[in-house]
């Protein structure tokens, strides 16, 4: 439900040179198609961005590792700009935006410098009931707090659990997204032609349960991971209808892809794994509590793992039932509370247990997963103590998050944090990254 | 309240025709009716209103935080149900950041926050309307009105702020619980029913937060409060407020006060 167990050294890019010319073809299309009048000094973007450093120290060091010693150093440049053609401009009344977000980051734990691009689209809206986005985009729907069902788009839980920005949580993706609107409610289509996974546990900075070998890893594992090639079968699909009824926000989803994590084995002698063909349906639930005040939620999702649907194929993972409760409210001074309960039910159980070989990793039929989650302020709202725990009562194993903001100025910010991890079990979500507890700091400055 | 429906009743109430009830009218009204008219004149000025609010907040260091967002306001009936749509342009770090409120008076609002960066939709849960807004001195109440029943409004007298007569009104919280203040002292314009100060007394009787309104200007005929200043005096801070490009009944619909808005700005009002 949050992640999985993902190991690979070697991740086979399928689409990289068809990625970039995706990329480049929204840009060009913005910058020629649309809007090739000439451009005035006010119709120039607008920029911000960031500067950050990022530090963040191993509790006890971490031998299997790349480096033993720290999981992130690093210095990072964001800039973003957001360009509006003038309002004279053909198909202004579209009302066209191009957006850009880039980080050049100077990554001391693999010591390289990278540039990456977040985001780069464009929006419009053709007719008062159309909204369009074309090019790389995050996308997030659900209702989750740091769980996801239904938000089946790329995470990175490696810059997650390495003390980066909530921000890195989310991986971009290459999509085209529209959303239709009606009195009655509203429709997101999206479209992924370009498959990207969520950022694989290599063993490079974060140590964990190898399933190939039967044991914690880091650095020698050496997994082969195949992403599904680029082929117009292969595109994602995802959507989404909601609609508010009297303060609550109803909304079902379906999505048919892959899984983003690689959940089925190609050649276990090779250690060669593979992202099987998924389909997800589901629904949520938002809205005020009654009586007690506060926001609570549901959601649910049936995951159907599309080519293991009898569940008899022991590489491949099972489906399963997704099920989400969660409650939030505020208190008095800037404090709020948020809890939420969790079960995934692996279906075909029978089928699981009468195909287990020893070394397999053993399973629950159902696994619990709880989370809470603390936040108060201090010091008219410039202090953000915080504090996030997920607990599994099934797997025996937690993930603690405490962290402390600082809002210095309106632009320099630091933060202190850590990530601790707790499990009885070496293969368990959060037990197999027990070697990994960590501190950071973080310093930015924003412009 | 409309402003041609309000000059219409003063004109009705000057006119000869009601000279037998004058005395009537022109007896002290009641503290409720006083501040029924200031939430109208305040927070529901037009049916709808778009405007920049600027903040400066000033710590006692003398540090000076900024904060610079466009509001929307659109009120299904004078005195109720009202959204609210919020986008922050400073900070930088929260530039982007949307909100939507929908006010609901009597019970608790319906509010979302937008975070562009990872193309979040939160709920935001919303029992304690006194927290500070935006981290400024002003809460959330300040920002978008106290429901009129949460206190008890008595007329305690007339008195001269500047230039302008003001009626004087004492508020007591009828729920002492969730509030920080024991009572709070308006000085409300007779003519535009505007508040030109609001004295915040704490639970032992002590003056600690003074509001003071700096300048009105008339926007298309709407008195309107573009500048003012919130002090919080046992912290010596302040919260400096200047509302620009006001404009009023502008055409905005129940449309722009959703989701889509927060993923998608209404660029035509917000840029």
């Amino acid at each position: 439900m949050s992640f999985k167990n993902a190991a690979c050294a070697g991740r086979q890019h399928s689409g990289f040179a068809n990625r970039a010319f995706f990329c480049g073809l929204c840009v060009t299309a913005a910058g020629l198609g649309l809007f090739s009048r000439s451009v005035c000094a006010a119709d120039l973007p607008d920029v911000h961005g960031f500067v950050e450093a990022v530090y963040g120290p191993k509790f006890l060091g971490n031998e299997r590792t790349q480096k033993d010693e720290f999981n992130v150093l690093e210095q990072r440049l964001q800039l973003k700009a957001t360009w509006q053609p003038p309002r004279s401009a053909p198909l202004a009344s579209w009302n066209p935006e191009v957006f850009y977000k880039g980080d050049l980051v100077v990554d001391e734990y693999d010591e390289a410098v990278r540039y990456k691009i977040r985001e780069a689209h464009v929006s419009a809206s053709p007719f008062a009931w159309l909204d369009m986005k074309l090019g790389r985009q995050i996308l997030t729907w659900g209702t989750g707090d740091l769980l996801f069902i239904n938000d089946v788009f790329p995470k990175d839980f490696v810059s997650f659990f390495i003390g980066r920005d909530d921000e890195y949580l989310k991986v971009p993706s290459d999509a085209a997204k529209a959303s239709f609107f009606s009195p009655w409610g509203s429709l997101d289509l999206v479209l992924i032609p370009f498959f990207t996974p969520d950022t694989p546990i290599t063993g490079d900075r974060l140590s964990f349960f190898d399933t190939t070998l039967g044991q914690l890893a880091g650095e020698e594992a050496n997994r082969l991971l195949t992403e599904p090639a680029f082929q117009p079968k292969h595109t994602e699909i995802a959507g989404r209808i909601s609609r508010t009824v009297g303060g609550y926000e109803i909304a079902g989803y379906a999505f048919r892809g892959f899984f983003k994590q690689a959940m089925g084995i190609k050649n276990q002698d090779a250690r060669e794994l593979f992202y099987p063909e998924l389909a997800v349906y589901g629904a949520s639930l938002r809205g005020p509590a009654p009586e007690i005040g506060g926001i609570t939620y549901g959601e649910v999702g049936y995951s159907d793992s599309l080519e293991d649907r009898s569940g008899k194929n022991r590489l491949i993972e099972n489906s399963s039932m997704k099920y989400l409760a969660g409650y939030e409210r505020d208190f008095p001074n800037d404090l709020r509370v948020g809890l939420q309960y969790a079960v995934e039910q692996m279906l075909d159980f029978t089928q699981f247990k009468a195909s287990f070989q020893s070394g397999d990793v053993p399973r629950d039929e159902f696994r619990q997963l709880m989370t809470c989650r603390i936040t108060k302020l201090f010091w008219m709202q410039t202090l953000e103590a915080s504090f996030f725990a997920f607990y599994s009562p099934t797997d025996d194993d937690a993930h603690l998050r405490p962290r402390l903001t600082w809002q210095m100025t309106d632009q320099w910010k630091s933060t202190v944090g850590a990530n601790v991890f707790f499990g009885q079990h070496d293969w368990t979500e959060f037990g197999q990254l027990e070697d990994n507890d960590n501190v950071y700091v973080r310093i930015r400055y924003s412009f | 309240m409309k402003p041609v429906t309000s000059m219409l009743l003063v004109l009705l109430l000057s006119a000869s025709v009601w000279r037998p009830h004058a005395a009537q009218a022109a007896e002290s009204p009641s503290g409720r009716s006083v501040m029924e008219q200031t939430l109208l004149a305040y927070y529901y000025a037009g049916k709808d209103a778009r405007e920049d609010v600027l903040m400066r907040i000033v710590n006692r260091q003398g540090q000076v935080r900024k904060r610079h967002l466009t509001m929307l306001r659109l009120d299904q009936t004078d005195g109720g149900e009202q959204s609210y749509y919020l986008y922050f342009h400073e900070p930088a770090d929260v530039e982007g950041m949307s909100f939507l409120v929908l006010k609901h008076p009597g019970r608790d609002d319906d509010r979302w926050l937008y975070v562009p960066a990872i193309d979040l939709v939160k709920r935001i849960a919303t029992s304690d309307k006194r927290a500070s807004f935006a981290g400024s001195d002003f809460t959330y109440e300040d920002v978008s009105g106290r429901d009129l029943d949460e206190d008890t409004h008595e007329l305690v007298g007339e008195e001269a702020v500047g230039e302008h007569a003001a009626f004087v009104v004492k508020s007591t919280p009828k729920r002492p619980e969730g509030v920080e203040f024991s009572y709070r002292k308006f000085w409300i314009d007779q003519a535009t029913h505007l508040p030109l100060k609001v004295e915040h007394y704490d639970l032992q009787g002590t003056l600690y937060k003074v509001y003071e309104t700096q300048e009105i200007q008339t926007i298309h005929g709407t008195p309107t409060i573009t500048k003012a200043v919130m002090k919080d005096l046992g912290n010596e801070r302040f919260t400096e407020i200047a509302l620009q490009a006001v404009s009023h009944d502008i055409g905005l619909t129940a449309d722009v006060f959703q989701e889509r808005s927060l993923r998608r700005p209404p660029t035509q009002w917000v840029r």
